[in-house]
């Protein structure tokens, strides 16, 4: 099969627990090698998502498929997946190696071949001089190598991540979601990862998938997603935005003026008018002064946050609304608490939502 | 110098104080077991050679060198064997419901296994004699039912005797494998899934040796209790099926040959300690 083509298909799964639906008519599909976030709050259904592409959990419609087989009522075990376990589920009465050839053995491998796969697999995590170890005997970073060496061992046609990084601390979590990335590319695996954790997803994956009550709000790579949300819900679960709401004066081929109690801004998004509105920009957006042809408004300084190479500046807009900036430490002042300033920011980059999409 | 040497003298009646303060919470529990339980197994073991003519082997020569207390042995050890069997095959599947269980069903069925530990053995023994008799309910339904014309003699049979230990030291079986499967972590059965494991391959691979411990538990528990069990071979199948425990009290009790019964008391807890001592070594984890 060639790279590009569809490697996972997920077309119309539904699933309900009782009166909730956890899944609703979803439509996904991976290529070959590439690496996909599902990014979402608790509840969302990413892992239900996840469970339902392993098989541990049965799509109520739908169909998913795999390599080009259709998978939807095949048993886990013989799906051809590699699930890596929030808690691992290491077999705590199996040694290192006796976890990673696990998979192997019950698929009936040669013992000399299983041999030289575990070695390859635990060799690939730089755990090989643990093979013989308990897993009792082992550290958080270290058990969830052996995980990864134990899904990858049995070469599944898809590898599966339930929050796999969650339980280990944020030094070790940065430093394994790069080399995870990069070993993955090595392998040319093919990967879901299920995080609430939007650095991980922006960092780990080719696309991410922003999951919201059952749904898949947007699918997009992770520049396009901060960049271009397609969403309130979007914008608000990867990175800051400044939030202003009012009402759509008028409409322009895929523009639009809107009356805000901050002033009245230009915002791409097509609406009529009348249409209640939120618009909406990154901070780094935000510049100080004015601008021609661009948005701005004006207000008191309420916080001031350095955070090394940017300060993040909220101002209160007056009428209940605020102003979130990011300014860069060569954009010279950066003003202080009580100073009255003015931000502004283009129009291009001023994005405007429904107001009712507001949870 | 002789900076680095001065604290030296102060130092060492602290660290005694020490040991001592130790020794004195350590000591009172130690002389209670010892005196509980150590001094009267060693007495045991020295009065089991001791018989009419003084110190010698001639109790552990008359146990273990007449046919009929070498069947007095083995009508023990099967007892605690088909007992503990029977035991465990009805006690693995039901730990399992018990854990799947919730709310009240849980607290139900938990409650059915706890209340008839309240009870007496005795008790309980006696329940099976009137269940069991020609003219009792179990009989009696039966013929009610037409499946049989005459009863069946069953009390004072071998299988009223498995039937009534069963039923008294199932608990004892239940407890520790429920206490272990519901610990189980439900991940451990998907992991093996996802990893190409058959449901029956997950069981025997997985599942089983994960509950092992609680199984050797079980084990140790039921056998020791059914293989030592004094009042249910008395009053379920009596005379015909004497059994080590029968021997002792009969030695004691009638014979007053203490000699001999605590040689027979010695061979007991001999084969107690064997099966917990394997166990124990069992339900070692592997290195």
């Amino acid at each position: 099969m060639s790279e590009g083509s569809p490697h996972l298909v997920v077309r119309g799964v539904s699933k309900r627990y009782g009166p909730t639906t956890v899944l609703d008519h979803i439509d996904l599909t991976i290529r070959r090698g590439e690496l996909v976030t599902l990014l979402g709050p608790s509840g969302c259904g990413k892992t239900t998502l996840l469970r339902a592409i392993a098989g541990l959990a049965q799509p109520d419609t739908g169909k998913v498929e795999l390599a080009g087989r259709d998978i939807t009522n095949v048993p886990p075990h013989k799906r051809n997946v590699g699930v890596v376990f929030q808690s691992y589920a290491l077999f705590p009465h199996l040694t290192v190696a006796g976890n990673v050839a696990f998979g192997l053995k019950v698929r009936g491998m040669a013992r000399r071949e299983i041999d030289i796969a575990v070695d390859r697999a635990l060799s690939l995590v730089k755990l090989g001089h643990l093979a013989s170890r308990r897993i009792s005997a082992l550290s958080g970073g270290q058990q969830q190598r052996v995980a990864l060496a134990r899904a990858i061992a049995v070469e599944p046609d898809v590898l599966l991540f339930d929050e796999a990084l969650s339980a280990l601390d944020r030094k070790l979590r940065e430093e394994m979601q790069v080399e995870l990335r990069r070993l993955l590319q090595d392998v040319k695996a093919t990967a879901i990862f299920v995080t609430h954790d939007q650095d991980e997803a922006l960092t780990m994956s080719d696309r991410v998938a922003v999951m919201n009550k059952g749904r898949i709000e947007q699918l997009a790579e992770p520049r396009e997603l901060y960049l271009r949300p397609a969403s309130l819900f979007a914008l608000n679960f990867v990175g800051l935005s400044t939030r202003i709401s009012g009402t759509v004066l008028a409409a322009d081929n895929g523009k639009v003026d809107v009356e805000t109690k901050v002033g009245r801004l230009s915002a791409l998004g097509n609406f009529q008018a009348g249409s209640p509105v939120i618009v909406a920009a990154r901070p780094e957006q935000l510049r100080l002064g004015e601008q021609g042809e661009s948005n701005s408004a004006a207000g008191r300084v309420r916080s001031v946050v350095f955070q090394g190479s940017r300060t993040l500046v909220e101002v209160d807009a007056g009428a209940g609304e605020s102003l979130l900036a990011e300014l860069s430490g060569r954009d010279g002042a950066i003003p202080r608490v009580h100073d009255e300033i003015r931000l502004s920011w283009p129009v291009t980059e001023t994005f405007a939502f429904p107001m009712e999409a507001q949870a | 110098m002789t900076e680095a040497t001065l604290p030296a003298p102060v130092a060492a009646p602290a660290v005694d104080r020490e040991r001592l303060t130790a020794i004195g919470f350590v000591l009172p529990s130690f002389l209670i077991i010892a005196g509980v339980f150590a001094l009267p197994l060693v007495l045991l073991l020295g009065v089991s050679y001791v018989d009419a003519n003084g110190l010698s082997f001639a109790n552990y020569k008359r146990l273990l060198g007449t046919p009929y207390y070498l069947w007095v042995i083995w009508n023990s050890l099967r007892l605690g064997l088909l007992t503990t069997l029977i035991a465990f095959l009805i006690s693995y599947p039901a730990a399992f419901a018990l854990a799947r269980a919730r709310g009240p069903l849980r607290s139900l069925l938990l409650a059915t296994l706890f209340l008839p530990l309240a009870a007496s053995v005795i008790v309980k023994a006696f329940a099976w004699t009137i269940l069991l008799r020609s003219d009792g309910i179990v009989n009696e339904t039966l013929i009610a039912l037409g499946i049989i014309e005459d009863p069946i003699r069953m009390i004072f049979t071998e299988t009223a005797l498995i039937v009534g230990a069963v039923n008294i030291f199932l608990p004892f079986m239940i407890l520790p494998i429920y206490a272990i499967v519901a610990q189980l972590d439900p991940r451990y059965a998907e992991a093996a899934a996802t990893l190409g494991a058959s449901p029956v391959v997950t069981f025997f691979r997985v599942i089983l040796p994960l509950t092992l411990p609680g199984i050797i538990a079980g084990v140790a528990l039921v056998f020791s209790l059914s293989v030592s069990a004094y009042v249910v071979p008395t009053l379920l199948i009596g005379e015909k099926y004497p059994t080590l425990a029968t021997t002792i009290a009969k030695a004691y009790l009638l014979a007053r040959e203490p000699g001999f019964g605590a040689a027979a008391g010695v061979v007991l807890l001999a084969i107690a300690i064997a099966v917990v001592a394997l166990s124990a070594r069992l339900s070692r984890e592997p290195k």
